[in-house]
């Protein structure tokens, strides 16, 4: 079969199956981590932001047009870690380039590739190439030499064959992939979207029991208290088996039912399929709807939860503060340890999130949301964590919102435990915490999952590699060894005044303070201590100043 | 030439040499380490500097007191029984009460001794600050100012002199309390270190803070620096609680800016040491006038 129009339907299909396609490569995608670290997560981090659009709301009578702009809004919020936010931006890019199409024809594949690559290539400050933007760029320039496609299927296949093509040398554009012996990772990712997409024209509907679902509707946590105000009502869902005891399932209709629905809420989905009614409502009575319901059958099923407290997940403890601050930070911390430090420093809120976590563009938004000040800058305190908050802090308008790009959470407690909150102004608060930033070096201390050699360093799996700076200086077979000899290598470790350990999950106290000592006699010139910052993967985080 | 005595008390870190060469006395406030209270001696006769320090670097917690009732009443009764008038220079206000008290005894003694009088004036300082006004006072005296003079221009004064300290730990200035600073100073921060001055209204204040103690010194000696005119360059004052060292690094780091002609150097005493604690390094100078009123 030849396809030559899409419509909204198909559309949102397409981009379903890529989306259950990468699901259920995900961890294939986190593996193509440039480090022997467990802690590649770009698969993931793509899954999720793509979820965002794939579980968003849409109307029947959605064209493609309309169906793109909620799409692309939805992925926006939900993008996190840097591919995620990049793959966000090409969408939206896509969203652009359909403004004001009812349907797509193969024609359209490239314009809207082209709007993709210009937005996406924005999304990035400095754009490395040999990375995903390479491989969604030269597939754009590949279609714009080729003749017009005849139909999707073979338009797409050709996407799909030149992103291939694309992705294979990105190793020659970027020395750490090659060095890693990978790919790039988004690169990769954004290939099994495509050929998920594909695979749809194809007939070919791909399952997968990793939906990310569950990350889209937040867990339920006790934020709701006796003196909560019931903000956004409930969100009701339940099956109903009709019931001839009580109406003529003949003549039921749906139809009515909706109109009930639309006088007690809204976001309502309601379908009958032969004898069962499934509903979704959004409602501050659900006792109401449940009874009108049952005037009709009884229920298989009834799930009803409270959307403040979803709402609420992320801003815990935190209603909005009612006096207006001037400045308030916000940071980014993995681990129950460093989470508590940065608050006691001084980060009025908190988002959870690090190395193999990474925040969305919405966690940002709700930490913002709780927030009365006038400037509110982000610490995000992970390189890949970076395009999020920036991209959050484009989107929000009730702030004058900063972000410091920190680059790990020892940078960005440094940055913090500078910060001056009678500062002037905006700029001279910010001084005084980038102004730590060009001395102070990142150390981090985890194990090698396995072998490698990098930046002429050997890798041998099971060892304890010590980083500064993101750069592997030496290895050691145990974690305390690894820290000394990294101090060691540094060549500025004699300027160094104070380091700061974090140790992790699962370090004991002691072992913290064997590295403290070590450290003391290494080098006594240096004031040092350590702090329980409890985050995974990496035995120690070090911030040496 | 004037006939008056000039006082000071524990905080004004005067060495013996230096009380006789400009002929001062002084009041003692009390310290108590378990429970035992003890005379703030300006000249470390019952616990010597490294002895008191160490009681402290072992855990060990010192309180204080303020002058006793009695050893004011005994000291100007003293000295107005000779017939002499009395300039008493205080510690801060805002960091004892003794100014407050030496008031009141010195209305109780007017009405007993009426040729003679008590003049209290708060130094808003302490430590070598503090000392640095008693030395003032006294070598007006020598000029030929008179007690209400002398008085008066340490009152115009007194907020010339500028402190510039920090601290080894900041767990002693937590525990005493004695320093406003905004609570984001007392995380559990290491290397951080707070710049400490001596306000508007005499309490110290936490003003900013800088990473690691090279750097604490090297932005003394710059603030030092930017307050100081040509009328302070005679000498500079640095006091330390049982660190030399660091004093000796600090005044050298200092002298690199600004040739002051002579330097002193003491210990904190008691007093103040156990607020800020072993590792202190405080700096004065007489220079631009301080503006700065501290808040939380």
């Amino acid at each position: 079969m030849s396809i030559v129009k899409i419509d909204a339907g198909i559309l949102l299909e397409m981009f379903a199956n890529g989306y259950r396609n990468l699901c259920r490569k995900e961890a294939q995608v986190n593996d193509l981590n440039v480090f022997p670290v467990p802690d590649g997560d770009t698969g993931s981090n793509m899954a999720k932001t793509l979820s965002g659009g794939v579980h968003a709301q849409m109307q029947e009578d959605d064209d493609v047009s309309a169906s793109m702009k909620k799409f692309s809004k939805a992925v926006l919020l939900s993008a996190r870690g840097n591919s995620g936010v990049i793959l966000s931006q090409f969408i939206k890019g896509l969203s652009i380039a359909s403004d004001g199409k009812s349907v797509m024809v193969p024609s359209d594949i490239t314009p809207f590739l082209k709007q993709g690559v210009d937005s996406a290539y924005k999304a990035v400050a400095n754009p490395v190439e040999g990375t995903m933007l390479t491989v969604l760029r030269e597939t754009y320039e590949a279609c714009e030499d080729t003749e017009e496609f005849a139909d999707f299927e073979s338009g797409f296949a050709y996407v799909l064959k030149e992103m291939q093509k694309s992705l294979s040398h990105t190793p020659e554009l970027l020395p750490v992939l090659k060095e890693a012996g990978v790919v790039d990772s988004g690169g990769m990712g954004i290939i099994y979207i495509f050929e998920g997409m594909l695979a749809y024209l194809n007939g070919e509907i791909i399952e997968t029991d990793s939906d990310r679902e569950d990350l889209v509707i937040a867990p339920a946590t006790a934020s709701f208290g006796p003196d909560s105000v019931l903000e956004y009502g409930y969100c009701t869902e339940f099956i109903l088996q009709l019931m001839h005891a009580k109406t003529n399932i003949a003549t039921f209709s749906i139809g009515n039912m909706i109109s009930y629905l639309e006088s007690v809420g809204d976001s309502i989905v309601a379908v009958q399929d032969d004898d069962i009614v499934k509903v979704h409502v959004h409602t501050f009575t659900p006792e109401k709807v449940l009874a009108f319901a049952r005037n009709y059958g009884e229920f298989i099923s009834v799930k009803i939860e409270n959307m403040s407290v979803q709402h609420n997940e992320i801003t815990e403890n935190a209603p909005k503060t009612a006096e207006r601050v001037k400045y308030a930070v916000v940071a980014v911390a993995s681990g129950d340890g460093l989470a508590s430090y940065f608050a006691e420093i001084g980060a009025s809120r908190i988002v959870d999130g690090g190395q193999t976590q990474n925040p969305s563009t919405q966690d940002f938004l709700d930490a913002f949301r709780t927030l009365n000040a006038e400037y509110i800058v982000v610490l995000p305190n992970n390189s890949n964590i970076l395009l999020a908050a920036q991209q959050a802090a484009d989107l929000y308008t009730d702030a004058d919102v900063r972000v410091i790009p920190t680059k790990s959470m020892a940078a960005g407690y440094s940055a913090l435990s500078m910060m001056n909150t009678w500062a002037e102004d905006i700029d001279a608060f910010i001084d005084d915490m980038t102004m730590c930033l060009s001395s102070v070096t990142s150390g981090s201390i985890t194990t090698a999952i396995h072998d490698a050699c990098i930046n002429g360093v050997e890798i041998k799996a099971g060892t304890y590699m010590g980083i500064a700076d993101g750069e592997i200086l030496c290895t050691c077979d145990n974690n305390i060894g690894a820290a000394i000899s990294m101090l060691e290598l540094l060549p500025d470790i004699d300027t160094k005044e104070v380091i700061t350990v974090f140790y992790g999950d699962g370090i004991t106290e002691e072992t913290a303070n064997n590295l403290i000592a070590g450290i003391n006699e290494s080098f006594p010139h240096i004031e040092c201590g350590a702090l329980y910052g409890g985050q995974q993967v990496y035995d120690f985080y070090l911030a040496i100043e | 030439m004037s006939e008056f005595v000039i006082i000071a008390d524990s905080t004004s870190d005067l060495t013996k040499d230096v009380r006789e060469k400009y002929d001062v006395d002084y009041v003692a406030m009390n310290y108590v380490i378990d429970g035992t209270e003890y005379v703030a001696s300006l000249d470390w006769e019952t616990h010597s500097a490294k002895e008191f320090y160490d009681f402290m670097r072992n855990g060990k917690r010192a309180t204080t007191t303020q002058v006793p009732r009695e050893a004011f009443i005994s000291k100007f009764t003293h000295y107005l029984k000779e017939g002499k008038d009395v300039l008493y220079i205080s510690c801060s206000s805002a960091l004892s009460g003794s100014v407050n008290l030496a008031k009141v005894i010195a209305a109780e003694l007017a009405e007993e001794y009426k040729d003679n009088k008590v003049v209290c004036v708060d130094s808003l300082c302490s430590s070598l600050g503090q000392g640095f006004m008693v030395i003032r006072a006294s070598e007006l005296r020598k000029e030929g100012k008179s007690i209400d003079e002398t008085a008066q221009y340490i009152e115009d004064n007194r907020l010339k002199v500028n402190q510039f300290g920090t601290v080894d730990n900041l767990d002693y200035l937590r525990r005493a309390g004695r320093v406003k600073a905004s609570s984001a100073f007392f995380g559990n921060m290491f290397g951080i270190k707070p710049i400490i001055i001596s306000d508007i209204i005499g309490q110290n204040y936490a003003v900013e803070k800088v990473k690691g103690a090279g750097n604490a010194k090297a932005k003394i000696a710059q603030r030092v620096a930017e307050v100081v005119e040509e009328d302070g360059m005679d000498c500079l004052y640095i006091t330390h609680a049982d660190c030399v060292e660091d004093a000796e690094a600090l005044r050298d780091k200092i002298l690199e800016l600004v040739p002051f002609k002579n330097v002193m150097m003491n210990n904190i005493g008691p007093i103040v040491g156990s607020c800020v604690g072993p590792g202190t390094i405080i700096a004065y100078c007489y220079g631009k006038k301080v503006t700065v009123k501290g808040s939380e």
